[in-house]
Protein backbone atom coordinates (compact mmCIF):
# COMPACT_ATOMS: atom_id res chain seq x y z
CA UNK A 1 0.00 0.00 0.00
CA UNK A 2 1.65 3.29 -0.99
CA UNK A 3 1.04 6.24 1.53
CA UNK A 4 -1.50 9.49 0.15
CA UNK A 5 0.43 11.70 -2.07
CA UNK A 6 -2.65 13.96 -2.32
CA UNK A 7 -1.33 15.56 -5.55
CA UNK A 8 -1.88 12.19 -7.40
CA UNK A 9 -5.25 12.08 -6.47
CA UNK A 10 -6.71 10.86 -9.91
CA UNK A 11 -9.70 13.18 -11.28
CA UNK A 12 -12.35 10.47 -10.17
CA UNK A 13 -10.60 10.98 -7.05
CA UNK A 14 -10.58 14.77 -6.88
CA UNK A 15 -14.64 14.96 -8.01
CA UNK A 16 -15.55 12.65 -5.01
CA UNK A 17 -13.94 15.02 -2.33
CA UNK A 18 -14.67 17.91 -3.87
CA UNK A 19 -18.99 16.93 -4.26
CA UNK A 20 -18.29 15.64 -0.56
CA UNK A 21 -17.11 18.99 0.58
CA UNK A 22 -19.88 20.71 -1.68
CA UNK A 23 -22.43 18.82 -0.11
CA UNK A 24 -21.57 18.61 3.31
CA UNK A 25 -20.92 22.58 3.53
CA UNK A 26 -24.63 22.91 1.63
CA UNK A 27 -26.34 20.76 4.25
CA UNK A 28 -25.02 22.05 7.10
CA UNK A 29 -25.54 25.45 6.04
CA UNK A 30 -29.34 25.30 5.03
CA UNK A 31 -30.58 23.36 7.88
CA UNK A 32 -28.95 26.17 10.42
CA UNK A 33 -31.51 28.82 10.07
CA UNK A 34 -34.29 26.02 10.77
CA UNK A 35 -32.52 24.11 13.28
CA UNK A 36 -32.10 27.49 15.38
CA UNK A 37 -35.56 28.28 14.89
CA UNK A 38 -36.64 24.98 16.47
CA UNK A 39 -34.15 24.82 18.81
CA UNK A 40 -35.19 28.32 20.26
CA UNK A 41 -38.90 27.42 20.38
CA UNK A 42 -38.00 23.95 21.75
CA UNK A 43 -35.59 25.39 24.66
CA UNK A 44 -38.24 28.12 25.44
CA UNK A 45 -41.54 26.93 24.41
CA UNK A 46 -43.85 25.73 27.42
CA UNK A 47 -46.32 23.87 25.19
CA UNK A 48 -47.58 20.39 26.68
CA UNK A 49 -47.45 18.77 23.58
CA UNK A 50 -43.75 19.75 22.66
CA UNK A 51 -42.46 16.50 23.12
CA UNK A 52 -44.48 15.43 19.80
CA UNK A 53 -42.04 17.67 17.67
CA UNK A 54 -39.25 16.37 19.97
CA UNK A 55 -39.87 13.06 18.31
CA UNK A 56 -40.24 14.08 14.92
CA UNK A 57 -37.60 15.74 15.17
CA UNK A 58 -35.37 13.09 16.29
CA UNK A 59 -36.47 10.68 14.07
CA UNK A 60 -33.90 10.95 11.48
CA UNK A 61 -31.25 10.07 14.05
CA UNK A 62 -32.61 6.70 15.01
CA UNK A 63 -34.38 5.32 11.40
CA UNK A 64 -32.15 3.72 9.33
CA UNK A 65 -30.46 6.10 6.63
CA UNK A 66 -32.05 4.02 3.97
CA UNK A 67 -35.30 4.04 5.39
CA UNK A 68 -34.54 8.12 5.34
CA UNK A 69 -33.51 8.08 2.00
CA UNK A 70 -36.55 5.87 0.38
CA UNK A 71 -39.38 8.32 2.40
CA UNK A 72 -36.69 11.53 0.52
CA UNK A 73 -36.97 9.87 -2.70
CA UNK A 74 -41.00 9.08 -2.35
CA UNK A 75 -41.55 12.70 -1.56
CA UNK A 76 -39.12 14.75 -4.27
CA UNK A 77 -39.21 12.72 -6.82
CA UNK A 78 -41.03 13.56 -10.19
CA UNK A 79 -43.64 11.77 -9.45
CA UNK A 80 -43.91 12.70 -5.77
CA UNK A 81 -45.68 15.63 -3.92
CA UNK A 82 -42.86 17.73 -3.54
CA UNK A 83 -41.01 17.07 -6.01
CA UNK A 84 -43.66 17.31 -8.62
CA UNK A 85 -44.16 20.88 -7.46
CA UNK A 86 -40.72 21.80 -7.90
CA UNK A 87 -40.19 20.64 -10.98
CA UNK A 88 -43.33 21.93 -12.40
CA UNK A 89 -43.11 25.26 -10.77
CA UNK A 90 -38.97 25.78 -10.58
CA UNK A 91 -37.91 23.46 -13.32
CA UNK A 92 -35.89 21.96 -10.71
CA UNK A 93 -35.02 18.25 -10.32
CA UNK A 94 -33.79 17.12 -6.71
CA UNK A 95 -32.79 13.70 -7.34
CA UNK A 96 -30.01 11.72 -8.70
CA UNK A 97 -28.35 15.12 -8.53
CA UNK A 98 -26.05 16.50 -5.98
CA UNK A 99 -28.85 18.77 -4.60
CA UNK A 100 -30.31 15.27 -3.56
CA UNK A 101 -27.29 14.10 -2.10
CA UNK A 102 -27.32 17.56 0.31
CA UNK A 103 -30.95 16.77 1.21
CA UNK A 104 -30.64 13.28 2.25
CA UNK A 105 -27.86 14.56 4.06
CA UNK A 106 -29.13 17.52 5.23
CA UNK A 107 -31.95 15.89 6.52
CA UNK A 108 -30.07 12.60 8.13
CA UNK A 109 -27.37 15.77 10.35
CA UNK A 110 -30.85 17.70 11.46
CA UNK A 111 -31.38 16.08 14.35
CA UNK A 112 -27.83 16.53 15.49
CA UNK A 113 -27.71 20.29 14.73
CA UNK A 114 -30.80 20.66 16.38
CA UNK A 115 -29.80 19.47 19.71
CA UNK A 116 -26.06 21.09 19.88
CA UNK A 117 -28.61 24.38 19.27
CA UNK A 118 -31.35 23.97 21.84
CA UNK A 119 -28.41 23.22 24.54
CA UNK A 120 -26.66 26.29 23.56
CA UNK A 121 -29.92 28.05 23.66
CA UNK A 122 -30.87 26.44 26.95
CA UNK A 123 -27.83 27.69 28.55
CA UNK A 124 -28.54 31.42 28.02
CA UNK A 125 -30.39 32.57 30.28
CA UNK A 126 -34.00 33.82 28.67
CA UNK A 127 -34.46 36.99 31.35
CA UNK A 128 -31.57 38.75 29.35
CA UNK A 129 -34.06 38.72 26.49
CA UNK A 130 -36.50 40.31 29.06
CA UNK A 131 -33.99 43.00 29.77
CA UNK A 132 -33.04 43.37 26.43
CA UNK A 133 -36.71 43.97 25.59
CA UNK A 134 -37.31 46.38 29.06
CA UNK A 135 -34.33 48.14 27.23
CA UNK A 136 -36.71 48.92 23.90
CA UNK A 137 -35.70 45.85 21.56
CA UNK A 138 -38.38 43.85 20.10
CA UNK A 139 -38.68 40.01 20.65
CA UNK A 140 -37.12 40.01 17.19
CA UNK A 141 -34.28 42.56 17.58
CA UNK A 142 -33.72 40.75 21.09
CA UNK A 143 -33.28 37.69 20.20
CA UNK A 144 -30.46 38.42 17.15
CA UNK A 145 -28.42 40.92 19.25
CA UNK A 146 -28.32 38.95 22.34
CA UNK A 147 -30.00 35.58 22.41
CA UNK A 148 -27.99 34.59 18.82
CA UNK A 149 -24.04 36.04 19.80
CA UNK A 150 -24.56 34.32 23.22
CA UNK A 151 -25.39 30.66 21.54
CA UNK A 152 -22.72 31.18 18.40
CA UNK A 153 -20.66 28.57 20.40
CA UNK A 154 -23.31 26.16 20.35
CA UNK A 155 -24.41 26.96 16.74
CA UNK A 156 -20.51 26.47 15.32
CA UNK A 157 -20.46 23.25 16.92
CA UNK A 158 -23.85 21.84 15.65
CA UNK A 159 -22.63 23.43 12.57
CA UNK A 160 -19.33 20.93 12.80
CA UNK A 161 -21.54 17.99 13.62
CA UNK A 162 -24.10 18.26 10.65
CA UNK A 163 -20.87 18.82 8.82
CA UNK A 164 -18.72 15.68 10.27
CA UNK A 165 -22.00 13.68 9.51
CA UNK A 166 -23.23 14.97 6.28
CA UNK A 167 -19.15 14.01 4.76
CA UNK A 168 -20.05 10.53 6.26
CA UNK A 169 -23.39 10.12 4.85
CA UNK A 170 -23.83 6.73 2.48
CA UNK A 171 -27.38 5.02 3.02
CA UNK A 172 -30.34 8.00 2.36
CA UNK A 173 -27.42 9.29 -0.15
CA UNK A 174 -27.21 6.04 -2.59
CA UNK A 175 -31.07 6.27 -2.08
CA UNK A 176 -32.15 9.68 -3.17
CA UNK A 177 -29.00 10.99 -5.33
CA UNK A 178 -27.86 7.29 -6.66
CA UNK A 179 -24.20 6.91 -7.30
CA UNK A 180 -23.38 8.91 -10.18
CA UNK A 181 -20.07 9.58 -11.16
CA UNK A 182 -19.18 13.28 -11.56
CA UNK A 183 -22.44 14.15 -10.27
CA UNK A 184 -23.65 12.43 -6.94
CA UNK A 185 -20.67 10.39 -5.91
CA UNK A 186 -19.41 11.33 -2.70
CA UNK A 187 -16.29 10.04 -1.02
CA UNK A 188 -18.45 7.23 1.02
CA UNK A 189 -19.72 6.22 -2.30
CA UNK A 190 -16.38 5.95 -3.87
CA UNK A 191 -15.25 4.09 -1.83
CA UNK A 192 -17.93 1.40 -1.45
CA UNK A 193 -17.84 1.53 -5.35
CA UNK A 194 -14.20 0.85 -5.64
CA UNK A 195 -14.03 -1.41 -2.77
CA UNK A 196 -16.48 -3.94 -4.76
CA UNK A 197 -14.23 -3.65 -8.35
CA UNK A 198 -11.56 -6.47 -8.60
CA UNK A 199 -7.74 -4.26 -8.19
CA UNK A 200 -9.49 -1.25 -6.15
CA UNK A 201 -8.51 -1.88 -2.71
CA UNK A 202 -5.41 0.29 -3.27
CA UNK A 203 -7.36 3.59 -4.64
CA UNK A 204 -9.81 2.71 -1.77
CA UNK A 205 -7.76 2.90 0.70
CA UNK A 206 -6.51 5.92 -0.21
CA UNK A 207 -10.23 6.88 0.10
CA UNK A 208 -10.54 5.83 3.11
CA UNK A 209 -7.31 7.51 4.04
CA UNK A 210 -8.87 10.69 2.96
CA UNK A 211 -11.87 10.42 4.44
CA UNK A 212 -9.93 9.91 8.41
CA UNK A 213 -8.15 12.92 7.67
CA UNK A 214 -11.39 14.85 6.83
CA UNK A 215 -12.67 13.43 9.80
CA UNK A 216 -9.93 14.46 11.97
CA UNK A 217 -10.03 17.85 10.17
CA UNK A 218 -13.45 18.68 11.54
CA UNK A 219 -13.25 17.60 15.29
CA UNK A 220 -9.35 19.65 15.30
CA UNK A 221 -11.60 22.39 14.01
CA UNK A 222 -14.37 21.78 16.64
CA UNK A 223 -11.91 21.74 19.20
CA UNK A 224 -10.01 24.39 18.75
CA UNK A 225 -13.23 26.66 18.66
CA UNK A 226 -14.16 25.40 22.06
CA UNK A 227 -10.63 25.78 23.42
CA UNK A 228 -10.88 29.48 21.96
CA UNK A 229 -14.29 30.01 23.45
CA UNK A 230 -13.61 28.51 26.86
CA UNK A 231 -10.70 31.05 27.24
CA UNK A 232 -12.37 33.84 26.02
CA UNK A 233 -15.01 33.42 28.62
CA UNK A 234 -11.94 32.94 31.46
CA UNK B 1 -50.51 64.13 38.33
CA UNK B 2 -50.35 60.39 39.52
CA UNK B 3 -47.08 59.07 38.26
CA UNK B 4 -47.87 55.53 38.25
CA UNK B 5 -51.27 54.35 38.91
CA UNK B 6 -51.95 50.78 39.34
CA UNK B 7 -55.02 48.65 39.75
CA UNK B 8 -54.68 44.49 39.06
CA UNK B 9 -55.74 41.02 39.87
CA UNK B 10 -53.64 37.60 39.32
CA UNK B 11 -53.84 34.42 40.12
CA UNK B 12 -51.24 31.90 39.88
CA UNK B 13 -51.44 28.19 39.59
CA UNK B 14 -50.25 27.34 42.95
CA UNK B 15 -52.43 29.59 44.56
CA UNK B 16 -50.99 32.75 44.91
CA UNK B 17 -53.65 35.68 44.59
CA UNK B 18 -52.25 39.27 43.70
CA UNK B 19 -54.95 42.10 44.58
CA UNK B 20 -52.79 45.48 44.32
CA UNK B 21 -54.40 49.20 43.95
CA UNK B 22 -51.16 51.87 44.37
CA UNK B 23 -50.79 54.89 43.52
CA UNK B 24 -47.41 56.79 43.47
CA UNK B 25 -46.96 60.59 43.13
CA UNK B 26 -43.72 61.50 43.90
CA UNK B 27 -40.00 60.99 43.07
CA UNK B 28 -38.67 58.22 45.18
CA UNK B 29 -40.90 55.14 46.49
CA UNK B 30 -39.91 52.12 47.73
CA UNK B 31 -42.09 49.05 47.71
CA UNK B 32 -41.80 46.98 50.99
CA UNK B 33 -42.69 43.98 52.01
CA UNK B 34 -41.39 40.36 53.16
CA UNK B 35 -40.30 37.98 50.88
CA UNK B 36 -42.51 36.28 49.14
CA UNK B 37 -45.27 39.19 49.49
CA UNK B 38 -45.71 40.12 46.02
CA UNK B 39 -43.47 43.30 45.18
CA UNK B 40 -41.54 41.34 42.01
CA UNK B 41 -44.71 40.36 40.38
CA UNK B 42 -46.04 43.96 40.89
CA UNK B 43 -42.90 45.44 39.26
CA UNK B 44 -42.77 42.57 36.44
CA UNK B 45 -46.27 43.72 35.53
CA UNK B 46 -45.48 47.70 35.28
CA UNK B 47 -42.34 46.33 33.09
CA UNK B 48 -44.45 44.32 30.83
CA UNK B 49 -43.05 41.33 31.81
CA UNK B 50 -46.01 39.79 33.18
CA UNK B 51 -49.49 40.27 31.79
CA UNK B 52 -51.89 40.71 34.72
CA UNK B 53 -55.68 38.49 34.58
CA UNK B 54 -57.48 42.18 34.87
CA UNK B 55 -56.50 45.48 36.20
CA UNK B 56 -54.87 48.47 34.61
CA UNK B 57 -51.41 50.45 34.77
CA UNK B 58 -50.80 53.94 33.63
CA UNK B 59 -47.97 55.55 34.18
CA UNK B 60 -47.48 59.37 33.59
CA UNK B 61 -50.89 59.54 32.51
CA UNK B 62 -50.22 56.60 29.62
CA UNK B 63 -52.07 53.69 29.85
CA UNK B 64 -49.99 50.80 29.42
CA UNK B 65 -52.74 48.22 30.70
CA UNK B 66 -56.19 47.71 30.35
CA UNK B 67 -57.10 44.41 30.13
CA UNK B 68 -61.09 45.87 29.35
CA UNK B 69 -60.07 47.18 26.43
CA UNK B 70 -57.68 44.66 25.91
CA UNK B 71 -54.74 46.91 25.51
CA UNK B 72 -51.40 45.60 27.12
CA UNK B 73 -48.54 47.27 25.98
CA UNK B 74 -44.97 45.39 25.02
CA UNK B 75 -42.14 45.74 27.30
CA UNK B 76 -40.46 47.37 24.33
CA UNK B 77 -43.34 50.34 24.12
CA UNK B 78 -43.39 50.95 27.71
CA UNK B 79 -41.28 53.94 28.75
CA UNK B 80 -40.27 52.42 31.94
CA UNK B 81 -36.54 51.58 32.83
CA UNK B 82 -35.77 47.98 34.91
CA UNK B 83 -32.95 47.17 36.98
CA UNK B 84 -33.01 43.78 37.60
CA UNK B 85 -31.49 42.63 41.36
CA UNK B 86 -28.54 40.29 39.53
CA UNK B 87 -27.90 43.22 37.06
CA UNK B 88 -28.23 41.04 33.91
CA UNK B 89 -25.49 42.96 31.75
CA UNK B 90 -24.87 41.27 28.38
CA UNK B 91 -22.16 38.94 28.76
CA UNK B 92 -20.93 39.32 25.12
CA UNK B 93 -20.46 43.41 25.28
CA UNK B 94 -18.67 45.24 26.94
CA UNK B 95 -19.40 48.04 29.89
CA UNK B 96 -19.43 50.88 27.16
CA UNK B 97 -21.55 48.73 24.78
CA UNK B 98 -24.30 47.61 27.45
CA UNK B 99 -24.71 51.08 27.98
CA UNK B 100 -25.12 51.68 24.71
CA UNK B 101 -27.38 49.20 24.26
CA UNK B 102 -29.66 51.68 26.55
CA UNK B 103 -29.61 54.57 24.00
CA UNK B 104 -29.56 52.54 20.84
CA UNK B 105 -33.31 51.46 21.29
CA UNK B 106 -34.25 54.63 22.82
CA UNK B 107 -37.40 55.90 21.05
CA UNK B 108 -37.54 59.51 19.34
CA UNK B 109 -40.00 60.69 22.01
CA UNK B 110 -38.38 59.36 25.46
CA UNK B 111 -36.59 62.21 27.25
CA UNK B 112 -32.86 62.19 26.09
CA UNK B 113 -30.33 61.46 28.83
CA UNK B 114 -26.33 62.35 28.32
CA UNK B 115 -23.70 59.48 28.06
CA UNK B 116 -21.06 61.38 29.43
CA UNK B 117 -23.03 62.25 32.15
CA UNK B 118 -24.33 59.20 33.20
CA UNK B 119 -20.73 58.12 33.53
CA UNK B 120 -19.54 60.66 35.44
CA UNK B 121 -22.82 60.82 37.61
CA UNK B 122 -22.27 56.52 38.54
CA UNK B 123 -18.14 57.31 38.28
CA UNK B 124 -17.91 54.03 35.28
CA UNK B 125 -15.89 55.64 32.69
CA UNK B 126 -12.57 53.54 33.73
CA UNK B 127 -15.04 50.29 33.07
CA UNK B 128 -15.92 51.46 29.78
CA UNK B 129 -13.91 48.51 28.05
CA UNK B 130 -14.48 45.97 30.33
CA UNK B 131 -16.64 42.78 30.72
CA UNK B 132 -19.60 42.57 33.25
CA UNK B 133 -17.28 39.21 34.44
CA UNK B 134 -14.51 41.55 35.48
CA UNK B 135 -16.74 43.29 37.32
CA UNK B 136 -18.02 43.45 41.66
CA UNK B 137 -21.17 43.45 42.30
CA UNK B 138 -21.73 47.05 43.08
CA UNK B 139 -19.97 47.84 39.69
CA UNK B 140 -22.26 45.92 37.97
CA UNK B 141 -25.18 47.57 39.44
CA UNK B 142 -24.31 50.92 38.20
CA UNK B 143 -23.78 49.90 34.94
CA UNK B 144 -27.12 48.20 35.04
CA UNK B 145 -28.58 51.45 36.40
CA UNK B 146 -27.12 53.96 33.47
CA UNK B 147 -28.27 51.20 30.88
CA UNK B 148 -31.52 51.87 32.18
CA UNK B 149 -31.21 55.40 32.28
CA UNK B 150 -30.04 56.03 28.79
CA UNK B 151 -33.21 54.12 27.77
CA UNK B 152 -34.65 57.54 28.47
CA UNK B 153 -37.73 55.89 31.02
CA UNK B 154 -40.32 58.25 32.35
CA UNK B 155 -40.31 55.54 35.48
CA UNK B 156 -37.48 53.49 36.94
CA UNK B 157 -37.69 50.40 38.37
CA UNK B 158 -35.53 48.56 40.50
CA UNK B 159 -35.77 45.13 41.66
CA UNK B 160 -34.28 44.67 45.09
CA UNK B 161 -30.91 46.04 43.29
CA UNK B 162 -29.06 46.05 46.87
CA UNK B 163 -29.73 42.48 47.45
CA UNK B 164 -26.81 41.04 46.24
CA UNK B 165 -24.84 43.22 47.93
CA UNK B 166 -22.66 43.58 51.59
CA UNK B 167 -23.50 46.13 53.81
CA UNK B 168 -20.47 48.44 53.10
CA UNK B 169 -21.84 48.19 49.43
CA UNK B 170 -25.27 48.37 49.67
CA UNK B 171 -24.72 52.29 51.35
CA UNK B 172 -22.54 53.20 47.99
CA UNK B 173 -24.74 51.86 45.24
CA UNK B 174 -28.18 53.64 47.42
CA UNK B 175 -25.66 57.10 47.49
CA UNK B 176 -24.93 56.57 43.54
CA UNK B 177 -28.83 56.04 43.23
CA UNK B 178 -29.44 59.23 45.03
CA UNK B 179 -27.56 61.03 42.90
CA UNK B 180 -29.26 59.58 39.94
CA UNK B 181 -32.72 60.64 41.13
CA UNK B 182 -30.93 63.99 42.37
CA UNK B 183 -29.93 64.61 38.53
CA UNK B 184 -32.41 63.39 36.50
CA UNK B 185 -35.75 63.75 38.57
CA UNK B 186 -36.68 60.24 36.67
CA UNK B 187 -39.79 58.67 39.31
CA UNK B 188 -37.98 55.67 40.65
CA UNK B 189 -39.83 52.57 42.30
CA UNK B 190 -37.81 50.63 44.05
CA UNK B 191 -38.25 47.22 45.67
CA UNK B 192 -37.07 46.35 48.64
CA UNK B 193 -36.99 43.58 51.62
CA UNK B 194 -34.90 45.85 53.97
CA UNK B 195 -36.36 48.00 55.91
CA UNK B 196 -32.78 49.81 56.60
CA UNK B 197 -33.08 50.70 52.88
CA UNK B 198 -36.69 52.56 52.86
CA UNK B 199 -36.04 54.27 55.52
CA UNK B 200 -32.72 55.82 54.10
CA UNK B 201 -34.68 56.91 50.61
CA UNK B 202 -37.95 56.70 50.17
CA UNK B 203 -40.36 59.66 50.77
CA UNK B 204 -43.42 57.27 50.11
CA UNK B 205 -43.37 54.00 51.33
CA UNK B 206 -46.34 50.94 49.64
CA UNK B 207 -46.33 48.03 51.98
CA UNK B 208 -47.19 44.75 50.22
CA UNK B 209 -48.24 41.30 52.08
CA UNK B 210 -49.74 38.14 50.64
CA UNK B 211 -50.10 40.05 47.35
CA UNK B 212 -52.19 42.80 48.96
CA UNK B 213 -51.48 46.40 49.68
CA UNK B 214 -51.71 46.79 53.62
CA UNK B 215 -50.71 50.82 53.79
CA UNK B 216 -49.31 53.53 51.68
CA UNK B 217 -47.60 56.89 52.70
CA UNK B 218 -43.94 58.15 54.60
CA UNK B 219 -41.90 55.75 55.97
CA UNK B 220 -42.19 57.48 59.53
CA UNK B 221 -46.15 56.38 59.53
CA UNK B 222 -45.93 52.88 57.75
CA UNK B 223 -43.18 51.44 59.31
CA UNK B 224 -44.80 51.73 62.71
CA UNK B 225 -47.47 50.02 61.36
CA UNK B 226 -48.00 46.41 63.37
CA UNK B 227 -47.01 44.36 60.65
CA UNK B 228 -43.53 45.82 60.01
CA UNK B 229 -42.90 45.90 63.53
CA UNK B 230 -43.67 42.49 63.76
CA UNK B 231 -41.46 41.32 60.72
CA UNK B 232 -38.53 39.31 61.06
CA UNK B 233 -34.77 39.16 59.26
CA UNK B 234 -34.12 42.12 57.36
CA UNK B 235 -37.97 42.95 56.75
CA UNK B 236 -37.95 43.25 60.63
CA UNK B 237 -37.71 46.83 62.04
CA UNK B 238 -34.27 48.60 62.06
CA UNK B 239 -33.17 51.63 63.98
CA UNK B 240 -31.04 54.27 61.60
CA UNK B 241 -29.99 56.97 63.49
CA UNK B 242 -28.75 60.20 61.39
CA UNK B 243 -25.22 61.24 62.39
CA UNK B 244 -23.38 64.87 61.54
CA UNK B 245 -20.09 65.11 63.11
CA UNK B 246 -17.46 62.33 64.21
CA UNK B 247 -15.96 63.10 67.15
CA UNK B 248 -12.94 60.26 67.74
CA UNK B 249 -12.27 59.94 71.44
CA UNK B 250 -9.66 57.23 72.33
CA UNK B 251 -10.98 53.94 71.67
CA UNK B 252 -14.35 55.56 70.80
CA UNK B 253 -16.15 57.91 68.37
CA UNK B 254 -18.61 60.50 69.96
CA UNK B 255 -21.79 61.84 67.96
CA UNK B 256 -24.55 64.05 69.41
CA UNK B 257 -27.92 62.58 69.02
CA UNK B 258 -29.71 66.10 70.27
CA UNK B 259 -28.01 67.15 73.43
CA UNK B 260 -27.21 63.85 74.31
CA UNK B 261 -23.79 61.81 73.29
CA UNK B 262 -23.81 59.02 71.49
CA UNK B 263 -20.78 56.08 71.91
CA UNK B 264 -19.46 54.22 68.87
CA UNK B 265 -16.98 52.16 68.22
CA UNK B 266 -13.76 53.31 67.07
CA UNK B 267 -13.31 54.02 63.27
CA UNK B 268 -10.56 54.23 61.23
CA UNK B 269 -10.54 57.55 58.85
CA UNK B 270 -11.12 55.43 55.66
CA UNK B 271 -12.92 56.16 53.11
CA UNK B 272 -16.02 58.86 52.88
CA UNK B 273 -17.25 59.48 56.37
CA UNK B 274 -21.01 57.36 57.60
CA UNK B 275 -23.93 59.11 57.57
CA UNK B 276 -25.60 56.74 60.00
CA UNK B 277 -25.75 54.42 63.04
CA UNK B 278 -27.87 51.12 62.71
CA UNK B 279 -28.61 48.48 65.23
CA UNK B 280 -31.42 46.48 66.30
CA UNK B 281 -34.63 47.50 68.39
CA UNK B 282 -34.11 43.83 70.36
CA UNK B 283 -30.00 45.71 71.36
CA UNK B 284 -32.01 48.36 73.47
CA UNK B 285 -32.61 48.40 77.48
CA UNK B 286 -35.25 50.03 78.56
CA UNK B 287 -34.99 51.31 82.63
CA UNK B 288 -36.87 53.85 84.40
CA UNK B 289 -34.41 55.36 86.34
CA UNK B 290 -30.48 55.57 85.14
CA UNK B 291 -28.52 52.43 86.74
CA UNK B 292 -24.55 53.71 87.45
CA UNK B 293 -21.91 50.94 87.12
CA UNK B 294 -22.95 48.79 83.99
CA UNK B 295 -20.70 48.16 81.25
CA UNK B 296 -22.90 49.98 79.11
CA UNK B 297 -21.34 52.90 77.89
CA UNK B 298 -24.60 54.79 76.37
CA UNK B 299 -27.51 56.12 79.02
CA UNK B 300 -29.63 58.40 76.78
CA UNK B 301 -33.06 59.70 77.89
CA UNK B 302 -35.90 60.29 76.35
CA UNK B 303 -40.04 60.30 76.16
CA UNK B 304 -41.90 57.60 75.08
CA UNK B 305 -43.56 59.05 71.97
CA UNK B 306 -45.49 55.46 70.38
CA UNK B 307 -46.13 52.23 72.07
CA UNK B 308 -46.76 49.20 69.60
CA UNK B 309 -48.31 45.99 71.58
CA UNK B 310 -48.37 42.69 69.44
CA UNK B 311 -48.94 39.43 70.40
CA UNK B 312 -45.36 38.48 72.18
CA UNK B 313 -43.36 41.58 72.23
CA UNK B 314 -44.14 45.61 72.73
CA UNK B 315 -42.37 48.17 70.68
CA UNK B 316 -41.62 51.44 72.42
CA UNK B 317 -40.41 54.57 70.29
CA UNK B 318 -38.76 56.77 72.14
CA UNK B 319 -37.65 60.51 71.43
CA UNK B 320 -34.17 61.12 72.55
CA UNK B 321 -33.24 63.61 70.17
CA UNK B 322 -34.46 61.04 67.58
CA UNK B 323 -36.81 58.62 67.47
CA UNK B 324 -35.38 54.94 68.33
CA UNK B 325 -37.08 51.74 68.78
CA UNK B 326 -36.92 49.38 71.53
CA UNK B 327 -38.83 45.99 71.92
CA UNK B 328 -39.73 44.64 75.38
CA UNK B 329 -41.48 41.17 76.72
CA UNK B 330 -45.67 42.62 77.25
CA UNK B 331 -44.56 41.51 81.24
CA UNK B 332 -41.83 44.00 81.17
CA UNK B 333 -43.77 46.63 79.58
CA UNK B 334 -46.05 46.51 82.33
CA UNK B 335 -44.31 45.65 85.31
CA UNK B 336 -42.27 49.08 84.31
CA UNK B 337 -45.34 51.08 83.54
CA UNK B 338 -44.32 52.02 80.23
CA UNK B 339 -47.11 54.24 78.12
CA UNK B 340 -46.85 57.66 76.21
CA UNK B 341 -44.93 60.43 77.57
CA UNK B 342 -43.04 58.39 80.25
CA UNK B 343 -39.05 59.05 80.97
CA UNK B 344 -37.46 56.29 80.14
CA UNK B 345 -33.34 55.70 79.66
CA UNK B 346 -32.22 53.35 76.41
CA UNK B 347 -29.05 51.60 77.15
CA UNK B 348 -27.04 50.44 74.55
CA UNK B 349 -23.79 48.96 74.01
CA UNK B 350 -21.00 50.03 72.05
CA UNK B 351 -20.45 46.76 69.98
CA UNK B 352 -24.03 46.66 69.07
CA UNK B 353 -24.26 50.01 66.94
CA UNK B 354 -23.00 49.60 63.30
CA UNK B 355 -21.76 52.62 60.99
CA UNK B 356 -23.57 52.58 57.75
CA UNK B 357 -22.68 54.68 54.93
Amino acid sequence: MSPLPLAFLTAGEWSALRLSLQVAVCAATAGLPAAVLIGYWLARSRFPAKWLVDVAVNLPLVLPPVVTGYLLLVLFSPAGPIGGLLESWLGLRIVFTWLGAALAAGVVSFPLMVRAVRLALEQTDPRLESAARSLGAGPVAAFFTVTLPLARRGLVAGWMLAFARSLGEFGATIMVAGNIAGRTRTLPLAIFSLANRPGGVDRAWRLVALSIVLACAALAVSEILERRGRAKQA
Amino acid sequence: MCLLSMQCRHRYPGGFELDIRLDVDVRFSALFGPSGSGKTTILSMIAGLVRPQAGTIAVAGQTLVDTAAGRCLRPEERSVGFVFQESLLFPHMTVKANLRYGERWRRRKRRSVSFDRVVEVLEIGHLLGRYPHNLSGGERQRVALGRALLSGPELLLMDEPLAALDAALKARVLAYLERVVAEWDVPTLFVTHAQADVRRAADQVILVDKGRLLASGPPDEVLTRREPLSWTDAAGPVNLLRIERLEPCGDETHVRIGEQVLHLPARRPAGEAPHFVQFSPSDVVLSRRDIPDLSCRNHLVGRVRQVVRLDDSVFVAVDVGQILWAVVTPQSASDLGIENGCEVTCLMKVHALKFVG
